[in-house]
């Protein structure tokens, strides 16, 4: 499918709107339909960019967070009656802590509560990770009030030199398994770790200085070379995001 | 247009001073070259110009340093922005856009210069630079040449006076290298620019130079004509050292004044076959129909060679070739690759700790990814207890390779070479059947590369090994390398002898051939040697 120029905030809009639809309708079904109608535009949309695998990268951490959160809910708290599952072993605790319990029966319903809730939050994140990988987060900074560029340096310096980071990892893991040493289990990351810190500094240091010395900061207004410009298909995108929000 | 008047730099936490007393005027429309040996303080000096040292790095700095009347102490280097234009060593680390036309606009933005100006300058500076077919790439897929590119081109649309430049060739081919140069030699007498350039490999820029600044390391420095710095700098490119071995009275600084003046022996010399080494029959590396590809691009396509004992290869070819692919695949990571690599008839993919260590050593790009210990004393312990060898053993390896590096110092803080060094002692006391080494001459010194040279050949002949060396350095492939093998597109084009691969290609051919040609010498030493056994 064709890439569809759009302004870098038209994204951004967008998925707040779903988000918001997503909590508003408050099921589990109409939050994985977003997260999949919502992946299809990421996976036709995103550019060839560092920033593109943020939505991989939020995926990953959602489904995490949907375990552990479901485990949680199912072994802690109030039991909720219905169908027996299975039983966990029980966790003692003192009188002082009543109507809490950790372990004991998990019932359809407990987990099917837990589920939902975690399905709902998991996609919101995955939404966030989906707007971000839709969107430059140079051009993002462009539009964003002169304020906010206060903190341009660092979003400039941690967009650029954390995807070349993770490159330098590559490198050093594949320079140091020809030293012949193991690239697996914990002591390796010290050894990656280092020569990587070194680097990341260095690197950090000579775009700092490469951007003061081209007088970054030194007018409080900025011109733009490519001015930024609203166009229709993005009223388009913002408009079917707000019906989905008006409906949901 | 840039005066220095009794600049001294300490550095904090330092004893030694970087530059002591230097007086220094440089004119509008000058090409000045800095040079010195690794660490003598010639960034320093450059980053001094725009206020970068001490603004950035902290030290103390006295006297006084003006350009174009402003003087660095009072303004900062963002107020100089539209006055000089920098370019680091590495500029890929500079770079804050996506694109190329943006990055060459950013600068223009934070100085909120109206988009008219900003569109006719753009325009200018793509021109200039021959980088319109770029405009709309992402600079990440630009190779090293056209980022060096970029990143001039990018400081020229400030229509800065100055241009300062920090090892601008160090990561280039020599073609690359050359379109660069040849670009800021247009700048100096088409738009009168004033150029500081800091340099290693003196034989491509001495040419272009109209005075050197020679850092000699203790904070003094010479400064003259490149003609008067020549004549006893020890820091010199081959076609100095040339005329020095023929003892002609100055030196010639360029191919075309040295022909003129060696026309003479080379017409009187009859024309000789080169000798060629015999070549052992053993095979080491065994590289089968090996193809490697990144993605739909491929890097090398179906390769089939052979590297025996006692060889020293030299892998040569532009930024992109496959060359690092070549030696990574032998090395056996590339995990992407179809065909076969055999070291010593082992699969090099299949080789695992302390085997590998054995078999091959290598050297990456940054010898520094080898290291990770707090100290080169415990980098060396590691890599005794790593190689099951004797508690010192790398140490004295590390001691005949560079002598005197202290044992307490961090590797971090150890010199290009001493880190070189460093890295070939850790890899060498494992006594590989077979080293590699991927561009290890960047940023090294002539004094570093001479030692570098003299390690490789003693460990080829002493333990009849065979070398693979990936490089740049036309010079350092002459003084080395028993054979070439050349990339092109990830095929090889020429493999043979280094004497006849270098010599049939203009741009790769090292000075003292250019020089000599048709007579195939290659260093200054086949000259001396044809001299001497003429006239016995």
């Amino acid at each position: 499918m064709k890439k569809i120029p759009l302004h870098p905030l038209t994204w951004w809009i967008w998925s707040f709107a779903i988000v918001i639809s997503i909590a508003r309708a408050n099921t589990p079904v109409f939050a994985l339909v977003s997260v999949g109608v919502v992946g299809l535009v990421v996976i036709s949309q995103r550019e060839d960019a560092p920033w593109a695998k943020s939505f991989n990268w939020s995926l990953k951490v959602a489904i995490w967070i949907l375990m552990i959160r479901t485990f949680i809910g199912v072994t802690i708290g109030v039991p909720i009656p219905g169908r027996t599952l299975l039983t966990l072993p029980r966790v003692p605790l003192p009188d002082w802590m009543p109507g809490v319990r950790i372990g004991g029966a998990v019932t359809l319903e407990r987990l099917s509560s837990a589920l939902s809730e975690g399905v709902i939050i998991c996609a919101i994140i995955v939404i966030c990770g989906a707007a971000a990988s839709l969107t430059s987060p140079h051009r993002l900074l462009r539009v964003l009030p002169i304020y906010v560029y206060e903190f341009g340096v660092a979003v400039v310096i941690a967009t650029s030199v954390v995807p070349q980071l993770v490159t330098s990892v590559a490198r050093i893991r594949q320079a140091q398994r020809l030293r012949g040493q193991n690239t697996k289990g914990f002591a390796s990351y010290r050894r990656v770790a280092i020569p990587l810190l070194e680097e990341s500094l260095a690197r950090s240091l000579d775009l700092a200085a490469a951007m003061d010395s081209r007088g970054y900061g030194v007018s409080r207004k900025r011109s733009r070379y490519r001015p930024i410009r609203w166009s229709i298909s993005d009223s388009a995108v913002v408009i079917s995001g707000l019906l989905v929000m008006g409906l949901s | 247009m840039i005066r220095f008047s009794n600049v001294s730099l300490v550095y904090p936490n330092s004893t030694t001073t970087v530059l002591e007393n230097l007086n220094l005027e440089i004119a509008e429309g000058e090409l000045v070259l800095v040079i010195g040996p690794t660490g003598s303080g010639k960034s320093s000096l450059l980053r001094l110009i725009n206020g970068l040292v001490p603004h950035h790095t902290g030290g103390i700095l006295a006297g006084e340093i003006s350009v174009d009347g402003v003087s660095t102490r009072e303004v900062k280097p963002g107020g100089l922005a539209h006055l000089i234009g920098i370019v680091g060593q590495n500029p890929i680390n500079g770079f804050v856009a996506d694109t190329v036309e943006e990055e060459l606009a950013f600068a223009m933005e934070a100085l909120n210069l109206p988009n008219e100006t900003m569109r006719k300058r753009v325009e200018e500076s793509l021109d200039l630079m021959s980088l319109a077919p770029l405009r709309s790439r992402s600079i990440a897929t630009l190779s090293g040449g056209e980022q060096q590119r970029v990143a001039i081109a990018s400081a020229l649309v400030m229509h800065p006076k100055v241009l300062v430049l920090d090892e601008p060739t160090s990561a280039l081919d020599p073609i690359a290298a050359e379109e660069v140069l040849s670009i800021l030699h247009r700048l100096v007498h088409d738009l009168s620019i004033t150029i500081v350039i800091a340099e290693h490999k003196l034989e491509r820029v001495i040419d272009f130079a109209d005075r050197i600044v020679h850092i000699t390391g203790d904070g003094q420095t010479t400064i003259g004509s490149a003609q008067e710095i020549m004549k006893n700098s020890p820091i010199a490119p081959p076609i100095v050292h040339l005329a020095r071995a023929l003892g002609l009275e100055d030196a010639g600084l360029s191919v075309r004044d040295m022909r003129r003046r060696t026309q003479q022996l080379r017409d009187s010399t009859p024309l000789s076959h080169p000798r060629l080494i015999p070549v052992s029959t053993t095979a080491v590396i065994e590289v089968e129909k090996l193809s490697v590809a990144y993605g739909t691009k491929a890097a090398l396509n179906s390769i089939t060679t052979t590297i025996f004992d006692n060889e020293i290869v030299a892998v040569m070819g532009r930024n992109g070739a496959g060359k690092s692919s070549l030696l990574r695949s032998i090395s056996g990571v590339n995990d992407i690759q179809t065909g076969g690599v055999k070291v010593h008839s082992l699969e090099s993919k299949d080789l695992h700790s302390k085997v590998r260590r054995q078999t091959i050593g290598y050297i990456p790009q940054e010898p520094s990814d080898l290291l990770y210990a707090q100290s080169v004393a415990k980098e060396c312990e590691q890599a005794d207890k790593d190689n099951q060898v004797s508690p010192g053993t790398t140490h004295s390896v590390l001691a005949q390779l560079v002598p005197g590096i202290s044992l307490h110092m961090h590797p971090r803080d150890l010199s290009e070479g001493q880190r070189l060094g460093l890295a070939l002692s850790v890899v060498l006391s494992a006594n590989p059947k077979v080293l590699i080494l991927d561009e290890p001459t960047r940023g090294l010194d002539y004094e570093a590369k001479k030692s570098l040279t003299r390690i490789l050949l003693e460990f080829a002949s002493t333990f009849n090994r065979a070398v693979v060396i990936a490089t740049h350095d036309v010079e350092l492939v002459a003084e080395l390398a028993s054979r070439t093998i050349f990339l092109a597109d990830g095929d090889i084009v020429a493999d043979g002898p280094t004497i006849e691969v270098l010599l049939s290609s203009p741009a790769f051919a090292p000075q003292v051939a250019k020089v000599m040609s048709p007579q195939p010498w290659l260093r200054v030493r086949d000259v001396i040697d044809a001299i001497e056994s003429k006239s016995r």
